[in-house]
């Protein structure tokens, strides 16, 4: 029986599967995991690198205040937004310095109406 | 090195290997050569794609992928067999042997038709289909047994022995 089906079997071996087309190889996709952790952490750095830097300025500008004129830092770094502590600081501490400090700054910021041409004292005659 | 992992050249031998016995297999499920082809492809170009995935058995996933792919072609209302188309080429030529043999696997039951087709044409020993298709190998056996059977049955006419 045995010798049967070994002689069976050979003759089915006669017969060959028709070959198919060759396999084409489709375009391999690259996984996208690399392109989008880069991606990621460009952005990450990108994004540290600008909350450090404006991190940087603010200190500075809140430990110059500390030690300078916060009227003339104001005016020299256009914040003086940031520097409403250090001034409510001063007014409290020594509202005399703050008095005068506002008075010597009045005098550079403030528009001058005793120049012949200035806008206030043309206003004034009107 | 995983040796589960299955390079593009691996995956080009299996198709060598395989592939016409898949395209049969395929065909056995009332598919046309051109869709047996079609799933059959669409099996190793998804292995192509998915290079990393880890094969315990290639060939078993190979057999059951093929098996699934033409299902779902069948399902999907493409069929319809020529009964001249033939799938087999016989050594000496004949034709006819070659469309009987093609008729007798048609009917054969899935589970034998596939233990033929591996062991005949895939040149898969029975404890490796066994193994490939998650049956005990006595079954595998007996299966194999009754196929060849039915199909030395079938094929009378042509082959005397």
């Amino acid at each position: 029986m045995e010798h049967d089906d070994s002689k069976f079997e050979s003759y089915l071996r006669e017969f060959k599967p028709r070959r198919p087309e060759p396999l084409e190889q489709p375009a391999l996709r690259r996984p996208l995991w690399p392109r989008r952790l880069a991606a990621a952490a460009a952005i990450a750095v990108g994004i540290s690198a600008l909350l450090w830097s404006g991190r940087e300025n603010r200190e500075q500008i809140a430990t110059q205040s500390f030690q300078g004129n916060p009227l003339q830092l104001a005016s020299e770094t256009g914040a003086s937004e940031l520097l409403l502590l250090p001034m409510t600081r001063l007014a409290l501490d020594d509202p005399q310095q703050l008095d005068e400090q506002l008075t010597k700054a009045a005098r550079t910021s403030l528009p001058n109406f005793r120049k012949s041409d200035s806008t206030l004292r043309v206003l004034a005659k009107e | 090195m995983d040796k589960n992992r299955l390079s593009a050249e691996d995956i080009g031998q299996l198709y060598e290997r395989h592939g016409p016995a898949l395209v049969a297999y395929a065909c056995g499920f009332g598919l046309d050569r051109g869709n047996a082809e079609d799933a059959v492809h669409a099996v190793f170009h998804r292995l192509l794609r998915e290079q990393s995935a880890r094969l315990q058995n290639p060939t078993g996933y190979l057999y059951r992928s093929v098996r699934n792919a033409a299902l779902n072609t069948r399902r999907d209302g493409t069929r319809g067999t020529a009964v001249d188309e033939a799938h087999f080429v016989h050594s000496a030529g004949d034709v006819a042997a070659a469309l009987a043999l093609q008729k007798a696997l048609g009917e054969l039951p899935e589970e034998q038709r596939a233990v033929v087709v591996m062991r005949i044409w895939s040149g898969m020993t029975l404890e490796e289909i066994a193994s490939a298709s998650d049956a005990p190998l006595n079954t595998i056996a007996s299966r194999y047994r009754y196929a060849l059977g039915k199909l030395r049955e079938k094929l009378q006419p042509y082959h005397t022995e």
